[in-house]
């Protein structure tokens, strides 16, 4: 891929890198303990200050900071995403490997068992796991890591079919190279920008995931902020306290939908027009 | 000396649509000496690629037998194939498939040293600058992606890998029919030299007959899955006997106008049929200009006639 | 005397600042077939799309003049352009199945080419399928492309051309998807045609035994230039240009001797981006000196009705 980045581009990585720094500098960046509660404090407006500090984006209904309970919920947001996607990334290419260098059974088994998958509501299966395992910072990572494989299956199945029949594996195979290396070497470095698009689309998707899931209360447990918990929270005062819903909500739509723009970006980089430079 | 590689009847049936296997290869005897290229040509659905494979172990044969120096491929393992392999390697016919483009040059080329722990290290690409210079490029090129190269560059590129093993037998299967005109002169003549040099066998397939000619003592014809005619270069290309063997030469544009327009036109009449459903007796019968009763019911023999080896009931 | 069936005064085609085809020029007259021959990114798939107005958005014309006849059809509106396609002016292409509508009956496609239902034009298509070879043709008027062979497609792709007897046909390697014994007979279709019904053919390939097979005159085109042009015997015979001389010493042919080393041409075709001044063969070219990489040599006359591109081209007769 050619180095040449539009402005465009520019920016959204600068915004998510601030995303990442600022989830990863939360301790040092937050004024205030996000989980010391104050009665005095309840439902400040933003840019309330005190003689000992300054709560810029306001206080909650326990008086917590709501900046830094922001902070600490992009940890959660992007720990989740990252874990879950690197769990069904994992899961699904391999299997997704297997079925198209194996063909045969193990393709068909595969294959049916991802339709199954696909066919099953995905909030409802995210749902009746956490309801059996109780929720939890854990359940959510491996709920949603072991229910998103299928869609990196199919595109990897599909991929490692077509790659299969170039050429260059069947010379691998005349140079004497071990199906475990073919897979390894040749085949998964030529199908990886296609998961990678679907990994990047999914990240979006399991953040506005967690953030719902948090929502309803089955996901991050309080007192731990979450983006979804706060914005539950601050339903009851929408007309008190609007900066309870609203600053949660912006970080949320800003943040996936500079992922979801990444992931077009590298939708076009990824072109099987340019895969082959 | 017994032959790098010997043939016997070989069978390759492929499961086609509908019940009926497709016969690409349906009986083919062939055999070649130490040092000797044999060429094999044909159109389109003569089994011709299928034969190729099926001599480096990338098919397996239906029935009949692939000797490669001694080693019968057919029915063998895993670790016998990937023996086999070391001494009997392969040119495919489109160079820019034929690389990995996620892997450097150099990796390609030393990969089949690495997997059999032949080599690693300095010792490794020392040996792949050697094979660099040999196919004409130069040792910096190891680091280089395929992409960064040109058609006749690649191809060069995937002779020296096939190379890397000092094989007995290279298979050449199109190996210039993707390329530029210009380039494929260049790519022949390093073929004939490392040939020349090495000592090794070949088998060239290709379509085009003025291409093998050039690069072959012998050349076999093939048709819908059976050989036509097999003889020595000279003699093929002087004096064909059988009579596809005269249209497909017949066929073949001279780069020259005044001999070209003045060559007699032997005009096939039909389309080349179908593997998957091969005429009766003689498979060449309904577009043989020659055609008689016989050819329709019996399929000719395979025999001597002087030099040659043909399959017609006329010759 | 008649002004000829086409010609193409100074064409230039550009992608973005890069000048790819630089002052083409030719004529074709009646009835006869004009080859014009070189190597992949010589330019002349392009030319011939600029020739139909069919070029892809990246591509420009920056300067040139085509004229049909008469006509000058440089500049005319798309709408003008869409009735001179398939009636005055054809073409066809390399992959005949690709090129032919998977869904649609051959016969409906000819027939479209006529601009007319196949209800009314059936018989005229049943003739054109005769004409063109096809046994059989009231049984394969209703059958689809892929019943058909390759060979068989690209004869209907030649009839859907040839049904509105235009004056010229392009035909963009017609042959070279084929099998040699295919490709015999659907030249010789090609030359049959051109010469009963008095079509103008300009036939792009990359091969000179195609050319000297069936062509009455050729350019031969090196990096977007015509290296040279002239009736095909002379062109074969002494060429005078050294890129048309090298690459003719460089085919195998069945009259070689096995084994013995071609002549070849070192280096590689340079793209657009390498195109400096002087002459584009120079830095692979046995007989450049300091003049050919600085001054761009002309396209002048050396013989009858044969030109080059080369300050050396008397030095080699």
């Amino acid at each position: 891929m050619s180095g040449r980045l539009s402005p465009g581009i520019i920016v959204i990585l600068t915004l998510l890198t601030a995303f990442v720094f600022a989830a990863a500098g939360a301790d040092l960046l937050a004024q205030n303990d996000p989980l010391r509660q104050s009665l005095l404090m309840r439902l400040r407006p933003p840019g309330t200050s005190t003689a000992t500090t300054s709560y810029l984006l306001g206080t909650d209904d326990l008086g917590r900071d709501l900046l830094a309970r922001i902070l600490y919920g992009a940890r959660a947001s992007l720990l989740v995403a990252t874990l879950s996607v690197s769990i069904s990334l994992l899961v699904g290419t391999i299997l997704g490997l297997l079925a198209g260098w194996l063909r045969g059974w193990t393709a068909i088994l595969v294959m049916r068992f991802v339709d199954t998958m696909l066919s099953i509501p995905a909030i409802l299966l995210a749902v009746l796991t956490v309801a059996v395992l109780g929720p939890g910072f854990l359940t959510l990572v491996l709920v949603l890591g072991l229910t998103r494989w299928p869609r990196y299956t199919r595109v990897a199945f599909a991929q490692t079919l077509q790659v299969v029949t170039l050429p260059y594996i069947r010379a691998a195979e005349m140079a004497g190279c071990g199906p475990m290396r073919i897979l390894l070497r040749h085949i998964l470095p030529n199908i990886a920008g296609p998961l990678m698009v679907v990994a990047t689309s999914e990240f979006g998707l399991m953040i506005l995931f967690e953030a719902g899931l948090s929502f309803l209360g089955l996901g991050v447990q309080p007192p731990y902020p979450s983006w979804g918990s706060i914005m539950a929270a601050g339903r009851q005062y929408v007309q008190r306290a609007w900066w309870l819903t609203v600053f949660p909500g912006a970080a949320l739509f800003v943040l996936v939908l500079c992922v979801n723009l990444l992931g077009d970006w590298l939708r076009d980089r990824v072109d099987p027009t340019s895969r082959s430079r | 000396m017994s032959d790098t590689l010997q043939i016997t009847d070989l069978k390759v049936h492929f499961p086609g649509r509908g019940g009926e296997p497709i016969r690409a290869v349906d009986g083919v005897s062939l055999s070649i000496a130490p040092h000797e290229t044999l060429g094999l040509v044909g159109e389109s659905g003569c089994g011709k690629s299928t034969v190729s494979n099926a001599t480096v172990g990338l098919v397996s044969p239906t029935s009949g037998s692939v000797r490669v120096l001694g080693t019968e491929l057919a029915g063998a393992n895993a670790r016998t194939l990937r023996a086999v392999r070391a001494r009997a390697q392969m040119v495919f016919q489109d160079p820019v498939m034929s690389l990995n483009p996620r892997m450097t040059v150099g990796a390609a080329i030393g990969e089949p040293l690495l997997v059999r722990n032949l080599g690693r290290g300095i010792a490794l690409r020392t040996r792949v600058a050697e094979l660099l210079e040999e196919v004409g490029l130069r040792p910096e090129h190891a680091s280089r992606y395929p992409h960064q190269f040109s058609g006749g560059q690649r191809q060069r590129i995937v002779i020296a890998r096939a190379l890397a093993l000092r094989p007995a037998l290279l298979v050449c299967d199109e190996p210039v029919s993707a390329l530029d005109v210009s380039v494929r002169a260049q790519i022949l003549n390093l073929l004939v030299e490392l040939q020349s040099r090495h000592g090794m066998s070949m088998l060239f397939v290709s379509h085009d007959l003025a291409v093998v000619r050039h690069v072959c003592d012998r050349v076999a014809v093939m048709y819908l899955g059976l050989l036509a005619e097999l003889a020595p270069g000279d003699v093929l290309y002087s004096k064909p006997l059988h009579p596809y063997t005269k249209a497909l030469l017949a066929a073949v544009p001279e780069p020259d106008p005044v001999m070209q327009r003045a060559k007699p036109r032997v005009l096939l009449t039909g389309e080349i049929p179908s593997p998957a459903n091969p005429p009766s007796g003689c498979r060449f019968h309904t577009r043989c200009p020659i055609a008689i009763d016989i050819c329709r019911h019996e399929v000719p023999a395979w025999r001597h006639v002087g030099n040659s080896q043909v399959a017609c009931h006329l010759v | 005397m008649t002004a000829p069936a086409l010609s193409v005064d100074n064409l230039s085609l550009a992608i973005g600042d890069a000048v790819v085809v630089d002052g083409i020029g030719f004529s074709v007259a009646q009835g006869e077939v004009m080859a014009i021959v070189g190597e992949s990114g010589c330019g002349k798939s392009i030319t011939a799309q600029a020739i139909m107005r069919l070029l892809p958005p990246a591509i420009r014309r920056t300067s040139g003049t085509i004229r049909l006849g008469d006509d000058d059809i440089t500049a005319i509106s798309e709408r003008a352009m869409q009735a001179i396609r398939g009636r005055r002016m054809s073409m066809i292409f390399q992959e005949p199945q690709a090129a032919l509508d998977p869904l649609a009956t051959i016969g409906t496609q000819i027939a479209e080419a006529l601009r007319q239902p196949l209800s009314r034009a059936r018989p005229a298509v049943r003739k054109m399928l005769e004409d063109v070879g096809i046994s059989d043709p009231d049984r394969r008027v209703d059958q689809r492309p892929f019943e058909l062979s390759g060979g068989m497609c690209q004869r209907v792709m030649i009839a859907c051309a040839l049904i509105s007897r235009p004056t010229i046909l392009i035909a963009d390697e017609p042959s070279t998807a084929l099998d040699v014994t295919i490709q015999a007979q659907v030249l010789d279709l090609l030359r049959h045609l051109a010469i009963e019904r008095r079509t103008a053919v300009v036939l792009i390939t990359h091969d000179m035994g195609v050319v000297a097979d069936i062509a009455n005159r050729v350019a031969v085109m090196y990096a977007g230039r015509i290296a040279e042009s002239g009736p095909t015997e002379a062109i074969f015979a002494a060429p005078r240009h050294p890129y048309t001389a090298l690459l003719l010493a460089s085919i195998p042919r069945l009259s070689d001797t096995p084994k013995s080393q071609l002549a070849t041409i070192e280096g590689r075709v340079p793209t657009p981006a390498e195109y400096g001044s002087g002459c584009r063969f120079a830095n692979r070219c046995p007989r450049a000196d300091a003049r050919c990489s600085n001054e761009t040599p002309r396209l002048r006359s050396i013989g009858p009705d044969h030109f080059t591109a080369c300050h050396h081209a008397e030095a080699m007769a």
